[in-house]
């Protein structure tokens, strides 16, 4: 059972509340709720819109077709009305105008009460948070609008809401981080703001001039022993490219977390991606080894977050976290309890205690600058080294650099990485149930680690390819970048690719068309 | 007490006579004085012939990116608040590349001295004109001169809200190594204007010594503008006050957290 409800008005009118109060109370009675926000780059007024998915098991995706809007203007209806399904169910602002500010919960009344749910979870839900007089006259008046169209009763499934962002964040604050610096930047500026509000002594943010400083600042607070990380999007990323390569040469440890938007330039900024792969692999002048990592939901977030702070300060590297808008902002339920939290350790030399020298010139082992041949040819490879020792690090500690869902035996193999991970879940259940009943035609390969990349990708492709299955790349760009990663370092080249590359996330039930079109 | 020895063994590749050698003198005995361990005290430099006074002092630190020591260092002391921190940057670094960072170091009010190697030129790039270069300066680039007028440091930075600004003669190590003390013992974002001449380069700014004449003064900020004022950076007449041109109490930056 899964329902797709949209929910649009004007910027301002606090539809998220409406997809959060509804998404609470379902929560609370155990199903599934995946939320997308859809919104321009604008403050008050234009098109904004949410929709809701809502199901008795895991989802992690919106569908094309709707089975219901809310809407609070009558833009929203005019726009989404072809998507609505035979049938489906629009409840609209008109009658509730005079409630103004809580026209928003008064519709969240009405939207409960054609699910079926009881008002009572709808009160207390609404209670738990919302001081605002007449919200509770306004939700029972919604309330009463309305008939039952569905009946959601209780299950016995224990959810958590989650965005991508709120998985950094705990990610953050599990790893004991210190520092947080940053420049604002959709779709990263989340984080910083949710950092900002949470700062309770232990730890800082600080908000820089410009992504230069954030970097530089970063590195210096790095250097004098704190756990740092920065945040930001492509633009602001490009920014700091100079500074990664002298965290490159410099070996100060350091996290990014980049959340993608689609360039090139200012591109299309309140809305979602995959195309910055290449730039986090190769952001940098110079040769240097680097950690990138994908997490493809919250949970990850908060996992993989943990392992770069852990990774970057073992080893001295840069690690990337690289998200997007569509990870960063949907939310997500989750039933799944994030892995043990990595304790990150400094145990460097630090300043105040001894002389600690960091340069991004050429130096030796004292650290002291140098323009020697062979001291340049031996450094180089020192630094260079650590790549495989990463690598063979995060093989022996079985750290998840790859996720293999579905059918281990399977035919079709789909590869993703990032928030596509969710989307292609659904998908491959919506052909033949291969997640969940793990007997389908299909399997999922997530790769999390990019650099390093695991050497399980390259047996699992030869083992689809020698039965003459079907491999296929899908990602949320325009050329393909995993698949050429894979390319360049396996030597294989995968043919089919499904690419999607509007600044919109795929639908599961289109993906799964698609997908199922090219199968075998 | 023992004293701190600052030197380093290694090879100092400044050309012959450079007044970085003046500046490296004076910043010794400035620390020296203050009996500062060279555990406590940290620098970062930017990338030019200042920046290469990483390896001549014996405290470590962070060699930088051109244009960028000064991002680094408030770094280094919102990670530390206990530090010392020391940053050398050149004039092209802090008025061209990385003037951003200048500017609102003096708004933060990080608790760093910023020392500005200011050859008026971009010398270990062979010679172009930077943002103090004077009007005139025959370069490479410009070989009809430059055409720009200097900006004027030492008013961006009362304006952006410093709190404690001098300038100094490279040559005169006493004096300098003096302002430098009170720079780093000041409590917030203190900027010392380090006037040098460049054997090499720009040569027409050499020997300004005799315009230069010692001021002080601490919190009349209408004094401080007018002293900057005086000289822009262009004349070569005329009177060019150094000394400490202002000083302020004001919450650091590291304080605020
Ligand atoms: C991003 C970047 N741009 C340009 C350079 C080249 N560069 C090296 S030193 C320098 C000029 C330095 O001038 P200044 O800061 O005044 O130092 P000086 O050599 O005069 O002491 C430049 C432009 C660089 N290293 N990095
Ligand atoms: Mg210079």
């Amino acid at each position: 059972m899964r329902l797709n409800v949209l929910i649009g008005g004007k910027a301002g009118q606090g539809i998220n509340k409406i997809s959060e109060i509804v998404a609470n109370v379902l929560t609370s009675l155990g199903y599934f709720t995946f939320n997308y926000r859809d919104y321009g780059s604008l403050i008050r007024g234009g098109h904004n819109f949410n929709v809701l998915s809502v199901s008795n098991k895991r989802v992690g995706s919106i569908e094309s077709k709707l089975d219901g809007i809310v809407a609070l203007d009558d833009l929203t209806i005019e726009k989404h009305k072809i998507e609505l399904k035979k049938g489906g169910f629009v409840i609209s602002y008109k009658g509730f105008e005079n409630f103004e500010r809580n026209l928003n919960v008064a519709l969240s009344g009405a939207l409960i009460k054609v699910l079926g749910i009881d008002k009572d979870l709808l009160l207390k839900e609404l209670r738990k948070e919302l001081n605002v007089p007449n919200a509770i006259e306004a939700a029972e008046k919604g309330y009463e609008s309305e008939e039952k169209k569905f009946n959601f009763g209780k299950l016995k499934n224990k959810i958590k809401i989650m965005s991508g962002t709120e998985g950094v964040v705990q990610g953050f604050i599990n790893s004991k981080a210190d520092w947080y610096f940053a420049y604002p930047m959709t779709p990263a500026t989340g984080v910083l703001h949710e950092l900002g509000l949470r700062q309770n002594g232990k730890h800082k943010v600080f908000q820089a001039e410009n992504e230069i400083s954030v970097v530089n600042m970063a590195l210096g607070c790095s250097f004098s022993g704190k756990r740092v990380m920065v945040g930001t999007s492509g633009g602001g990323f490009d920014l700091m490219s100079e500074s990664l390569s002298f965290q490159g040469m410099s070996e100060i440890p350091l996290v990014v977390y980049l959340a993608s938007r689609p360039g090139p330039g200012t591109g299309v900024p309140t809305y979602s991606t995959q195309s910055d792969l290449n730039v986090a692999l190769r952001a940098g002048h110079g040769e240097f080894p680097r950690i990138v990592i994908a997490p493809g939901d919250p949970i990850e977030c908060v996992e993989k977050v943990n392992e770069a702070f852990y990774l970057s300060e073992r080893f001295k590297c840069l690690a990337i976290i690289l998200s997007d808008k569509h990870l960063a902002e949907s939310e997500f339920s989750s039933d799944r309890k994030p892995n043990k939290v990595l304790d990150v350790k400094i145990e460097r030399d630090l300043p105040g205690q001894k002389i600690v020298r960091a340069s991004s010139y050429e130096h030796d082992e004292r650290r002291h600058t140098t323009e020697k041949p062979e001291v340049v040819k031996r450094m180089q490879e020192k630094r260079l080294e650590k790549y495989e020792k990463i690598k063979n690090f995060l093989q022996r500690n079985k750290v998840e650099m790859i996720k293999i869902y579905g059918n281990k035996n399977a035919k079709n193999l789909v590869i993703g990485w990032g928030s596509t991970k969710t989307v292609i879940l659904d998908a491959l259940d919506a052909i033949d149930k291969s997640i969940e009943t793990r007997k389908g035609k299909w399997k999922f390969l997530q790769v999390l680690y990019l650099k390093p990349l695991s050497d399980e990708i390259k047996e699992e492709i030869e083992k689809v390819q020698e039965k003459k299955g079907r491999v296929i790349v899908v990602e949320n760009n325009a050329t393909g970048q995993l698949g050429r990663l894979i390319r360049e370092k396996t030597g294989l080249k995968v043919e089919k690719r499904i690419l999607k590359y509007d600044s919109r996330p795929f639908r599961s039930d289109e993906l799964a068309e698609e997908l199922r079109g090219m199968g075998k | 007490m023992v004293k701190a020895n600052f030197n380093t063994k290694e090879e100092i590749t400044w050309c012959p006579g450079c007044s970085n050698f003046m500046i490296l003198e004076a910043v010794k005995r400035a620390l020296a004085s203050l009996g500062l361990k060279k555990e406590e005290v940290v620098m970062t430099t930017g990338i030019g012939c200042h920046g290469k006074i990483f390896d001549y002092i014996d405290i470590g630190g962070v060699y930088g990116l051109h244009g960028r020591p000064i991002p680094v260092a408030i770094g280094i002391k919102l990670g530390n608040p206990k530090l010392k921190v020391l940053t050398f940057a050149g004039d092209g670094d802090t008025y061209n590349e990385g003037i951003s960072h200048f500017i609102h170091a003096c708004r933060y009010n990080s608790d760093i001295t910023l020392i500005v190697h200011d050859n008026r030129a971009f010398s270990l790039t062979t010679g172009q004109a930077t943002a103090t270069s004077q009007e005139g300066y025959k370069t490479k680039v410009e070989p009809k001169g430059e055409f720009l007028k200097p900006l004027n440091p030492i008013s961006l930075a009362l304006s952006s809200g410093a709190s404690f600004v001098a300038r100094v003669n490279a040559k005169n190590i006493e004096h300098t190594s003096k302002v430098l003390e009170e720079a780093i013992r000041h409590k917030g974002f203190s900027y010392v204007e380090v006037l040098q001449d460049c054997l090499i380069f720009n040569l027409e700014i050499n020997n300004l010594d005799k315009l230069m004449y010692k001021v002080e003064n601490r919190d009349n900020k209408e004094r401080a503008r007018k002293l900057a004022e005086e000289w822009n950076y262009d004349s070569k007449t005329g009177k060019i006050p150094i000394g400490i041109f202002y000083q302020e109490k004001r919450k650091t930056l590291e304080e605020e957290f």
